[in-house]
């Protein structure tokens, strides 16, 4: 078939597309068909013409087949949702029920809910949390804050404090009558020391001479001696004092004897002591063969002491010395500690075998034994000091 | 369902589908709708926007299995179910939810959901510049090309239609007019693509 065909002659291009949409509708058979297949295999720009009319055609028809599936699917929808309706008729009788308005804030914060449920659900649970941290955490906070060591408490008694006490500015001016210059200055800290043997020496609790300058002890009859520290067990809170004073003469025999073993549990005990600027007694029991946080160097005793009292004698019912008071636990009540007298005989012991040229003389004896209590302080009492610390 | 029809396996579903069946069809809609719906509502859409989704989703299922170029390698309800996420995450990523966490609880699978949503953007894409070029055609080219390529109706009844003297005019009249569909569709895409 050629150009000069007169069937070629005679097609305008609309012919043409019309024959293309037979041709693409499957309508075109027989020989017109056998023609223009081959006419569209012969010649290429024929082929491109056809191309571009499919092109455009089938986009045409896909798109009506996409409207008509829209519909479909709208008209599937539609039955579903006049079902659901028809089923709340069935259910309550009533076709027209009053539909539930949500207003467009409430749907907006479901939305969110249902969109942020598990963010806020993680939010809620740091919240909680924090606030528990937080609590537990101030507790932990207060519980540290104590004014103390670890609730310990040494009992070394501040004097400035009472400067302001007339009685005590009394004794003052009282004291430089008797030419103890030194005595007109206030002393820093004071606590409770006794006598260790006849020749001068005294017990007292480390903590009480820290830092002195100078110590002076004040006997029950107003009596100043200066005296020097001689040896510190700062582990144990023990000091040793030696009187350093031209005045004095010695002490009288001591009536009481140093326990060097334990004591029991339950053993009746008391103490005397300088808390304020008159003796004071106070009793309790042994609570315990270990003090504070189990430390076996000390013993527990259930005896009210109060600051002032470091460094004063621990005895038992019979008058043997026991024990050197050193401190007290703040929050336990009636929990006050002292160093035991095995140290303090050990002590003694070591001193001794280091100066044999300064004699160590311990009393043996003991005049308090089988003694009602108020005689026993009565001998006691002698041989019991205030320990008055300068800086 | 209830409606005593029987009920199709997913290889009948298709060639069922496949043959313009339409019950079928509608059956399928019904079998896969509250999946769809329940993911949807999870994740702050309202119902409305979920119908939306499941008919774009179907859709997307429907051209491809009447093209005959589906590939299933899983359910159809785990196709449905990947388009139908793809579709509603590309929503709420418009919607500016960057952030808010999907909640689903089916494993990402290997279903070809991603090329064929990509292949439904492209013809999505073709036949909306279609239909933009029909608005702008005017009468009576638009009634005249939606006669015959939309609603299939022959020439001979487009000619009565349109009152064309004899099927010569009419089939010169569409000629004219496709003519100038062409160059306002071409003219579009050419416009599209310079983007």
């Amino acid at each position: 078939m050629g150009l000069n065909h007169p069937l070629t002659l005679m097609m305008t291009e609309a012919d043409y597309y019309a024959l293309f949409d037979a041709y693409q509708s499957g309508k075109l058979v027989g020989t017109e068909r056998a023609n223009l297949e081959r006419r569209l295999t012969a010649d290429p720009s024929f082929a491109q013409r056809y191309y571009d009319f499919q092109e455009l055609t089938t986009t045409l028809t896909s798109y009506g087949e996409r409207l008509a599936t829209r519909q479909k699917l709208q008209a599937i929808q539609a039955e579903i949702d006049a079902e659901e309706d028809a089923e709340t008729t069935i259910e309550t009788g009533n076709p027209n029920m009053p539909v539930m308005h949500i207003s467009p804030i409430e749907r907006k914060l479901r939305e969110f809910w249902g969109a942020h449920r598990a963010t806020m659900a993680v939010a809620a649970s740091v919240a909680i949390m924090a606030v528990f941290v937080t609590l537990l955490g101030i507790e932990w906070w207060r519980a540290s804050k104590s004014p103390s060591l670890y609730g310990y408490t040494v009992l070394r008694r501040e004097v400035e404090r009472i400067k302001r006490n007339q009685r005590a500015m009394g004794r003052a001016i009282n004291q430089i009558d008797g030419t103890k210059s030194e005595a007109a200055n206030q002393s820093k800290f004071s606590g409770t020391g006794f006598a260790l043997t006849a020749d001068g020496y005294l017990v007292t609790s480390y903590h009480v001479i820290q830092g002195a300058d100078s110590l002076l002890v004040e006997s029950r009859d107003r009596q100043h001696y200066h005296a020097e520290p001689v040896f510190t067990d700062v582990a144990h809170d023990l000091a040793i004092l030696r009187i350093r004073d031209k005045d004095f003469t010695g002490f009288k025999r001591l009536p009481y004897s140093f326990k060097r073993g334990q004591s029991d549990l339950g053993e009746k005990v008391y103490t005397l002591g300088y808390p304020r600027e008159d003796l004071v007694f106070n009793d309790g029991s042994l609570s315990a063969r270990s003090g504070f946080e189990g430390d076996t160097a000390f013993y527990q005793v259930s005896i009210p002491v109060n600051p002032g009292n470091s460094g004063g004698p621990l005895l038992d019912d019979r008058g043997n010395l026991i024990g050197v008071v050193s401190g007290r636990q703040m929050d336990v009540q009636s929990a006050a500690f002292a160093t035991k007298s095995s140290y303090l005989m050990k002590l003694v012991d070591s001193l001794a075998a280091a100066s044999p040229k300064e004699p160590y003389n311990l009393s043996r004896t003991n005049l308090l034994a089988g003694t009602s209590r108020p005689q026993q302080i009565r001998k006691l009492q002698d041989y019991v000091f205030v320990v008055k610390v300068y800086e | 369902m209830g409606k005593g029809q029987p009920s199709y396996t997913d290889e009948e579903f298709v060639t069922a589908i496949r043959r313009g069946d339409d019950r079928a069809l509608a059956q399928l809609y019904r079998l896969h709708l509250p999946m769809v719906s329940h993911f949807v509502l999870q994740n702050s859409g309202t119902e409305d926007e979920a119908k939306d989704v499941y008919q774009e989703g179907v859709m997307v299922f429907y051209e491809k299995v009447r093209d005959g170029s589906l590939e299933l390698s899983c359910q159809i309800k785990t196709y449905l179910y990947a388009v139908c996420r793809r579709l509603w995450l590309k929503r709420l990523a418009e919607k500016s939810r960057f952030g808010s966490r999907l909640d689903d609880h089916e494993p990402y699978l290997e279903t070809g959901a991603e090329a064929d949503l990509a292949e439904a953007e492209e013809r999505d894409r073709r036949f909306a510049l279609m239909g933009e070029a029909l608005e702008q055609i005017g009468e009576p080219c638009k009634s005249l090309l939606e006669g015959f390529y939309l609603l299939d109706r022959s020439m001979q009844q487009l000619t009565a239609d349109f009152g064309y003297t004899n099927a010569d005019n009419a089939k010169n009249q569409k000629y004219k007019c496709l003519v100038r569909l062409k160059k306002l569709f071409f003219s579009h895409y050419k416009e599209e693509e310079s983007y």
